[in-house]
């Protein structure tokens, strides 16, 4: 066998191998019985160990549910553009048959028909909404056609989520400040206080914070809402951020970076510095615990937010599992949807810390608080619980959330940097936010 | 015997071509029933009639290119070979695509990487073979032997690829392409592949050519443009296509889920409708200046003593436009000027030069996604490590000279003045490294007698540099500032990787292609999105064909 012979024979057979193995999809150890249906699935996961946990997830639910074939695919994080990411597969045709959305995208998502209304089948089977949290399944019960909670279910949450303020009990100590837990046990951690030992321990140095949060809708949503305000009028249809409550918050916030400059500068990402002990309060969510448990070299926990004039004002964050509107299985998407919210599956996931469970279920909870540290889990429960009137993180049926947010960021930015002033704030922030809402 | 078989060997040619010539006029028929069902709506139903008129214009044209060739391939005119290649060489192309679609080798693709990692082991037994048969060679005076290593060679590649093919899925890939070839129409397609894959080898083959008399300059042509045909077909179906789909979405609003309807000028009318009213007091509210329903402020001016307000039904294309402008107009010089300087270093022949050439570089070929995340973590104004150098020497300077210099602790990536300014450095010191490259090349093209001359006549490095080495650099130079410039129009990554939220803080690193991007793949805005990609498009073909002018105007020297 000559060099040419040997060099045309490997040439066609790659060239020929290469057409088979395309068209042969099937791999042979991997030959299902005909009337097996098979699902693909997605998360957004925030690091490997949540990807390992919803892959074992994914084989426990694979052993267990019959007829279906399940591949879990983990999507990107949010800074990989997971969203980004499903929309255009969507418009290409290849989305998986279950995914994962956050709260405030399942109007738009269901507004232009890409993910199915689960409620016929829900109905049928009596299937009890109430076992969530009331916040999140008021929204994914919302009809856009009767204007009502209960007449549609988009999907089930898969966990829920609040602020905390991550605490750095080193600083703390050092700068002889009280300990926020012990005030938040005694019922007076409440702004003032924040503001107290955010000054003390500012006083420490130069670089060190009393207090650090990032530049989005959630950390500044907090102070507008413990302060009487909030994004929405009631019915959520128009700007409310010119609200006395509203402008009462944002001014006590701005007040942290401007006047009493205890703050990380705003814009700036606050974990790295918090990471480095030189934040006391970082303000984050329960997604944060595995980076600070991996990453913290000082003595930390948490405690619940500060409350103001009207309470914690704290977020109830959540996402939902929710079935494409183009699967072919639907019947199975809505199994596979069922199974992946289930007070079982839901510990198994909480044990790892990330998350907590959007089912008010004993087990999932009792789950969730074993996983420590953080000793004071409990902080996470306090911020959702009812009497604490959390406000649950919302798609706006009448508006359109990424313009509204994409205004309230640049003004708030404006405002916490020094380069408006509250007044001017209040004279333009619905102007241009109303016209999100079409107004 | 030659005389004898010659006038039937140009008979079956010319029956082959009278062949070829009828199926001319088929393939016009086809074309013609294609045009009619666009028209009548059967096909591209999705699209307003408009655009439908406009797509069967093509196979009409087509057809008629078609019949005209036929007629003259049976008037034995060679331009209707050419024309029949050309034709039957495009749709045996675009048929095989369909047919290995519709086969499912495309979308079937994640199966390769499944399937073919299992014939790896079997493809060595290839390389086994061939070493047993190269073996072969170092017997030359023992046939015997020769010929038994190389018939053992023979049957191991044999075996070899056998079990090769099967580890691959041969059974199953042919089972799989057995099943998508009962369906009627992918069997229609591989039928006409087939097909037109005869015509274009009935036509094109040398017989053929020489009986219709065609020219050695038709036939290299001919071949020219074959060698050219996977180039020329991908910018076809890979770039012009899609920029001519952007066009038309671009007066649509369509949503990327299908949702689509035809608006005109809507899109383009938004981006660029602005107002501008006189202000009764420098501080007057918007809401009473102008429809506050329609209008974002956009920003303010004062006239011949009289004060104005500018505004805008799109503020963000018009600061994200505004930020593109200064992001060009700063990283252009920044990324050249110091590349340039850098490059007449470079050009000294010292000893360990290379080693800073490729350190120099190194920024350029780094993934810009990488170089961001690093720089986003040295700009981080708590625990960055450039804030801390500047601490050091601040501190520095004060101790050592009794100064009281302020540490001005710069909020890089947080503060709406210098985010963009952070961005342009990165930029830059991304692009410097090639564009030293560029110019390091321009400058070993400069002859060297003409330092010696200057050298002669008494110039020093300033005069030398001045008048040799800038005016002969010129090509080099227009070219470095046309494509940064470019480069710099479009930037996205650097600014989507560093900031967060992408654009902020405040807007004030929101760029074009960034804001294209958000609308297209964040808002469901794809029909907006691609106006604004070609209004960017127009900005960079005008500023392009300015520089061009210029370049023109100055009559720059070629080396």
């Amino acid at each position: 066998m000559n060099r040419k012979m040997f060099t045309a024979l490997f040439a066609v057979l790659v060239i020929a191998s290469m057409l088979l193995a395309a068209c042969n999809t099937k791999t042979p150890t991997a030959e299902a019985p005909k009337e097996e249906v098979s699902l693909r699935w997605r998360t957004r996961p925030d690091n490997q160990a949540e990807i390992d946990v919803y892959q074992k997830v994914s084989n426990d639910l694979d052993a267990s549910l019959t007829n279906i074939k399940l591949t879990y695919e983990p999507g990107g994080s949010e800074s990989a553009s997971y969203q980004d990411v499903l929309k255009t597969e969507i418009a290409a045709g290849t989305a998986p048959d279950v995914f994962w959305i956050p709260g405030t995208d399942v109007a738009d998502f269901a507004k232009r028909g890409l993910i199915l209304d689960l409620n016929e089948m829900a109905k049928a089977e009596n299937f009890d909404t109430k076992a969530f949290y009331p916040g999140p399944m008021a929204f994914l019960t919302y009809s856009p056609t009767t204007n009502k909670s209960g007449d549609a279910l988009w999907g089930l949450p898969r966990d829920v989520s609040t602020f905390v303020l991550y605490l750095n009990l080193d600083l703390i100590n050092e700068a002889g400040a009280p300990d926020p837990r012990e005030l938040a046990k005694q019922g007076k951690w409440d702004w003032a206080a924040f503001l107290d030992v955010a000054q003390k321990v500012t006083a420490l140095g130069p670089d060190i914070y009393g207090y650090g949060a990032n530049a989005w809708w959630g950390p500044y949503g907090v102070w507008s809402n413990a302060a009487g305000g909030g994004f929405f009028n009631a019915d959520r249809t128009a700007c409310a951020m010119d609200s006395e409550g509203s402008l009462k918050g944002l001014a006590f916030q701005q007040s942290l970076y401007q006047e009493y400059k205890v703050a990380v500068p705003y814009g700036e990402d606050s974990e790295p510095p918090f990471m480095a002990g030189k934040v006391a309060m970082f303000q984050n969510g329960r997604w944060a615990t595995p980076g600070v448990r991996a990453n913290a070299k000082f003595n930390w926990d948490v405690v619940e937010l500060p409350k103001g004039e009207a309470g914690m004002g704290n977020w109830l964050f959540w996402g939902a599992y929710v079935v494409n509107a183009k699967t072919a299985h639907p019947k199975e998407a809505w199994e596979l949807v069922k199974a992946l919210t289930t007070a079982e599956t839901q510990a198994k996931i909480s044990a790892l810390g990330t998350n907590i469970p959007s089912r008010v279920s004993k087990e999932a909870l009792d789950a969730f608080l074993t996983f420590t540290p953080p000793a004071n889990n409990q902080a996470f429960l306090n911020g959702i619980a009812d009497a604490n009137k959390p406000t649950a993180e919302g798609p706006l049926w009448q508006g359109n959330w990424p313009d509204y947010v994409t205004v309230m960021d640049a003004k708030v930015n404006a405002l916490m940097t020094g380069t408006m002033t509250i007044e001017e704030f209040k004279n333009t922030i619905c102007a241009e936010g109303n016209k999100a809402f079409g107004k | 015997m030659t005389g004898l078989t010659q006038p039937s060997s140009d008979q079956r040619t010319w029956n082959l071509l009278r062949i070829g010539g009828v199926w001319r006029w088929v393939f016009a028929l086809g074309l013609l029933i294609a045009a009619v069902l666009i028209w009548a709506g059967v096909l591209f139903a999705q699209l307003s009639v408009p655009v439908r008129v406009l797509i069967g214009v093509v196979p009409v044209g087509l057809a008629v290119l078609s019949a005209w060739g036929g007629m003259l391939i049976l008037r034995r005119n060679r331009k209707g070979r050419i024309i029949s290649l050309i034709l039957d060489y495009l749709a045996f192309v675009v048929c095989l695509a369909v047919s290995l679609q519709r086969l499912g080798v495309f979308v079937g693709i994640d199966g390769l990487a499944a399937n073919f990692g299992r014939g790896l082991l079997p493809l060595l037994g290839l390389f086994i073979a061939y070493l047993i048969a190269a073996q072969a060679d170092r017997f030359q005076g023992k046939p015997e032997v020769q010929e038994r290593l190389q018939t053992i060679g023979k049957w191991v590649a044999i075996v070899s690829a056998v079990i090769f093919l099967l580890s691959v899925g041969l059974l199953g890939g042919l089972w799989a392409m057995l099943q998508h070839l009962l369906e009627p129409l992918t069997l229609i397609f591989v039928l006409l592949t087939a097909w037109l894959g005869f015509m274009v080898w009935t036509v094109g083959r040398g017989p053929a050519a020489v009986f219709l008399r065609t020219t050695n300059a038709q036939t290299e042509m001919l071949e020219g443009y074959l060698f050219l045909s996977p180039n020329f077909l991908g910018f076809l179906f890979f770039f012009a296509g899609p920029l001519l789909l952007s066009l038309y979405v671009s007066f649509t609003d369509w949503d990327a889920f299908g949702n689509k309807n035809w608006i005109g000028v809507e899109n383009y009318r938004r981006i660029f409708n602005l107002d501008i009213k006189p202000l009764a007091s420098p501080n007057q509210p918007l809401t009473e200046a102008m429809d506050a329903t329609r209008y974002d402020e956009l920003t303010r001016f004062r006239f011949l003593g009289k004060d104005y307000l500018v505004g805008a039904e799109d503020k963000l294309f018009w600061i994200s436009m505004r930020n593109t402008l200064v992001f060009c107009l700063l990283a252009v010089p920044l990324s050249m000027i110091p590349a340039l300087l850098l490059a007449n270093v470079l050009n000294s022949k010292i000893p360990g030069m290379k080693f800073f050439r490729a350190v120099y570089f190194l920024p350029s070929v780094a993934a810009t996604v990488g170089v961001a995340v690093i720089w986003q973590w040295l700009y981080n104004a708590s625990v960055g490590y450039i804030n801390y150098a500047i601490t050091l020497g601040v501190n520095f300077l004060n101790n050592v000279f009794h100064l009281s210099i302020v540490d001005p602790q710069m909020r890089w990536m947080s503060d709406a003045r210098v985010a963009l300014l952070a961005i342009v450095i990165v930029s830059a010191w991304q692009t410097m490294g090639f564009n030293t490259v560029l110019f390091l090349a321009g400058l070993q093209n400069i002859p060297k007698e003409l330092y010696e001359a200057a050298i002669v006549d008494g110039a020093g490095r300033w005069m030398k540099f001045w008048k040799i080495t800038l005016p002969l650099l010129a090509p080099t130079t227009f070219y470095v500032v046309t494509t940064t410039t470019i480069q710099a129009l479009q930037v996205f990554e650097q600014v989507f990787v560093m900031t967060n939220p992408p654009g902020s803080p405040n807007n004030s690193t929101l760029v074009l292609v960034l804001y294209l991007y958000q609308n297209g793949f964040q808002r469901f805005k794809q029909g907006y999105a691609s106006a604004v990609a070609w209004v960017l498009f127009i900005v960079i073909f005008i500023v392009t064909l300015l520089q061009f002018r210029a370049q023109r105007k100055t009559g720059a020297y070629d080396v």
